[in-house]
């Protein structure tokens, strides 16, 4: 009998415990909805990409000079570079370079591994299109210069989350000059030159 | 004929015939799912009828428990047994149908002659209508409490059975181990392709 | 007890009046409070579809439709326009009979519950003896058309849905029926005009949530269930069975399910209100604040004004049960079969069976609160 009650009692222990959780994760539901919306309205806002964003690979056919090292370092072999070895003046020549975006994975190996730096990396994102093979890139789609968001006057540029000041959720409507928390590269830099120059002069103190 | 007894009338036949075309279809239907689901429209059709006689408790009992339940469970039994055979042709099958339908048709005359010819008292009462609820429950623990508690010690016994089929460790294990390949679920023998065509 | 207005009466009397005949009278106004009904209702499913958009982006700080109408409160509408001029597609190899019945069969036994709604003393369609009761009985007729369109869509996920539907259906309709029964022995009647008048009087305090709060809870969670919302939509779970039942739907027939659920939600949410929270009762009674005023109640301009605050006072708490159910459906995770089952037959029927049987013991007890 015992038995039977204290089941009975550890079950409505269980069961008010479950109406506990429900209640605080109702409660945790309820509480999101006095936040503010971060809603991006896509076409007509975008956020512009950080600069290490990896989107489109550019690609500069002049500079290339055909050594296969992109084809070597992606994982899955996919840059096609077409040359033909020209014995005049016994190098090789570029007939064509392309990559096939709809299998790429944007992982930047090529880009960091090119010896003359002629790919690189875009931030251009929008690759959309009706029919899968308009993603093989050739070389003239490769060498078209990337667009910048902020400088289409159809949309508005909104900064990402890690570019806007310090405890501000919101990219809309920002006051003017506000700034990311933190120093920004420049400032860095001069602050370095600035210390190089005092070490100097420091050093030629020290020699005089 | 007023307008209330016209529309009484209308609904009236409606409903009959509704009721006798489901009814035939049931039985004649080749398909098992048809033949349930105008099952269902047999008991919606009564409760109908239910409703024109003033018994609107009875006939939400009747959607409740007939539509509700038994043809919910009909339904369920036919569509989770998914046996599909394709049945010999019988020599002589008219014959059976043949003895079916004067069985029926006997059956049916028997049945409307004794309608017909019993002097029905018929009762000048008014319906009790919307109180019959209290009629009911009173008659239940009144007059008819023995088939009442009877009905329910019946349904306690199903209740427990189905219990006991539900959880296997009380049934004893030589029941268990005997005939568990009739006990499976009738399938396709499964074969990979390739290994079906090295076979041949 | 003042009855409060009588509409019916009014204008069947105007009409004899005219010279009609009484019966005929009575003709001329049964489709007024239908068609009435039916616009309210489908008004209502516009309402509900908006709010649990917008409070589903809300909940997720999205900001959701705002393009149509201010604050996009005309996309519902649209979409149903949509669906209107959506191609008409059956299946090859379905069963076009039954796939068009199944969804017709969902939706009416919703649609005809609303018969019992009050809004008022007088303010519904009919008040049926049974009430409740024809509810209950009319919902258990929704599986038949779920199974209806799960077997004839011809397609596994719909056939699977549509047993899950029926399953739950058939095992949730127990508790909440015995939890509505407890309700019933308190009020001594089915009727829903009686059962929100055995609540009137004491304002706030009279409701029925004080005496019944645990089938107050179990009525809500078998009619959540019933209405296959999240928690307990797995019929048409989407990971695991694209769309349950109507994986195969679209164009209007689609909207007829589309309409169908949200409906019964709203329908589920008024006859919380009805049982548990005095339907159209305020929290102060409106004969008190009349008296306090020394207004008779009697008197024409209270009656309006007592018919519009009992339709308000319904609609609010109605919608604050429907705003419960979308805060729920972002909360709570989808249970698993096993669990829904475990939930339905093993916590739920006993406890509907324990609160049944003290609620009995407690109207013997205390027959001046629990109604003798």
């Amino acid at each position: 009998m015992m038995k039977f009650l204290k089941q009975v009692g550890d079950y409505a222990k269980e069961t008010v415990q479950a109406a506990k959780y429900i209640g605080q994760g109702l409660s945790v539901t309820f509480d999101h909805m006095s936040r503010r919306p971060v809603t991006v309205q896509y076409p007509y806002e975008k956020l512009i990409p950080s600069e290490r964003y990896r989107g489109r690979i550019h690609f500069e056919f002049d500079k290339c000079i055909a050594c296969e090292v992109c084809v070597r370092v992606c994982p899955i072999n996919l840059p096609v570079v077409d040359w033909e070895m020209n014995k005049s003046v016994k190098k090789k020549q570029l007939k064509s370079y392309s990559i096939d975006f709809g299998v790429c994975i944007f992982c930047g190996n090529c880009v960091e591994y090119c010896p003359t730096n002629c790919l690189s990396m875009t931030e251009e994102y929008e690759l959309a299109t009706f029919d899968r093979h308009e993603l093989n890139y050739d070389n003239v789609a490769l060498g078209r210069l990337p667009y910048k968001v902020t400088n289409d006057p159809m949309v508005t540029p909104l900064r990402e989350f890690a570019y806007l000041p310090k405890g501000t959720l919101d990219p809309h409507d920002l006051p003017k000059g506000s700034q990311r928390p933190g120093r920004r590269p420049e400032e860095i830099a001069e602050e370095l030159k600035a210390a190089a120059a005092k070490k100097e002069a420091a050093n030629a103190d020290a020699a005089e | 004929m007023n307008l209330a007894e016209g529309v009484q009338l209308v609904s009236f036949i409606i409903l009959a015939v509704a009721m006798i075309g489901a009814a035939l279809g049931v039985v004649l239907s080749p398909s098992v799912v048809y033949a349930a689901f105008l099952l269902g429209a047999v008991f919606i059709s009564i409760s109908g009828l239910y409703l024109l006689l003033n018994a609107s408790f009875v006939a939400a009992a009747q959607i409740l428990i007939y539509v509700g339940a038994v043809n919910v469970l009909i339904l369920f039994a036919i569509m989770l047994v998914n046996k599909r055979e394709d049945f010999q042709p019988v020599k002589f099958a008219w014959v059976r149908k043949a003895v079916t339908g004067g069985v029926c048709a006997g059956l049916f005359l028997l049945l409307g002659t004794t309608i017909i010819t019993t002097p029905w008292a018929f009762s000048t009462e008014t319906p009790i209508g919307d109180d019959a609820i209290y009629l009911i429950g009173e008659h239940f623990f009144s007059d008819f409490l023995l088939p009442f508690e009877l009905a329910s010690v019946l349904l306690l016994m199903a209740l427990i059975g189905a219990i006991v089929l539900a959880r296997r460790d009380f049934l004893p294990d030589a029941a268990l181990t005997s005939d568990i390949e009739n006990l499976k679920l009738p399938e396709r023998p499964r074969e990979l392709v390739s290994a079906a065509k090295t076979e041949q | 007890m003042n009855s409060g207005i009588d509409l019916q009466g009014t204008f069947i009397t105007s009409l004899t009046d005219l010279g009609l005949p009484p019966g005929l009278a009575k003709v001329f106004w049964m489709p007024l409070p239908m068609l009435l009904m039916i616009i309210g209702a489908t008004v209502a499913i516009l309402v509900s579809v908006w709010l649990e958009r917008k409070i589903s982006a809300a909940a997720q700080q999205r900001v959701g439709p705002e393009y149509v109408g201010p604050q996009g409160s005309l996309q519902p509408a649209m979409d149903g326009l949509k669906l209107i001029f959506k191609e008409d597609i059956i299946p090859g190899n379905a069963d076009s009979i039954l796939f068009t019945l199944g969804p017709i069969l969902v939706i009416l036994p919703v649609f005809i519950s609303f018969l019992i709604v009050p809004f008022g003393q007088n303010l519904l369609i009919s008040d049926v003896t049974i009430g409740v009761f024809l509810w209950i009985a009319l919902a258990s007729i929704q599986p038949i058309g779920l199974l209806m369109s799960g077997y004839a869509s011809n397609n596994k996920y719909s056939l699977l849905g549509g047993l899950r539907a029926a399953a739950q259906s058939i095992s949730y309709e127990i508790p909440l029926a015995l939890a509505v029964l407890a309700v019933v022995l308190m009020s001594n009647s089915l009727s829903t005009i009686d059962i929100v008048q055995q609540q009137s009087g004491y304002g706030i305090l009279g409701w029925n949530v004080w005496r019944q709060p645990v089938g107050f809870v179990i009525f809500w969670i078998a009619a959540l269930a019933e209405c296959e919302r999240l928690p307990f939509d797995l019929p048409e779970a989407e990971e695991e069975l694209v769309a349950g039942y109507q994986t195969e739907y679209s164009g209007m027939k689609f909207a007829l399910f589309y309409m169908a659920s949200y409906v019964n939600l709203v329908l589920s949410a008024l006859l919380v209100v009805v049982l548990y929270l005095g339907g159209w009762e305020s929290p102060i009674p409106v004969g008190f604040l009349a008296d306090l005023l020394g207004v008779s109640e009697t008197n024409s301009a209270v009656q309006v004004i007592t018919a519009s605050l009992g339709i308000l006072m319904t609609m609010f708490k109605t919608y604050l049960f429907v705003f419960l159910a979308i805060l729920l459906r972002w909360t709570t995770p989808r249970v698993r079969i096993d669990q829904l089952l475990n939930l339905g037959w093993k916590f739920l029927l006993p406890v509907a069976l324990a609160n049944l049987l003290i609620t009995a013991a407690l109207k013997l007890a205390f027959p001046f609160a629990f109604g003798g």
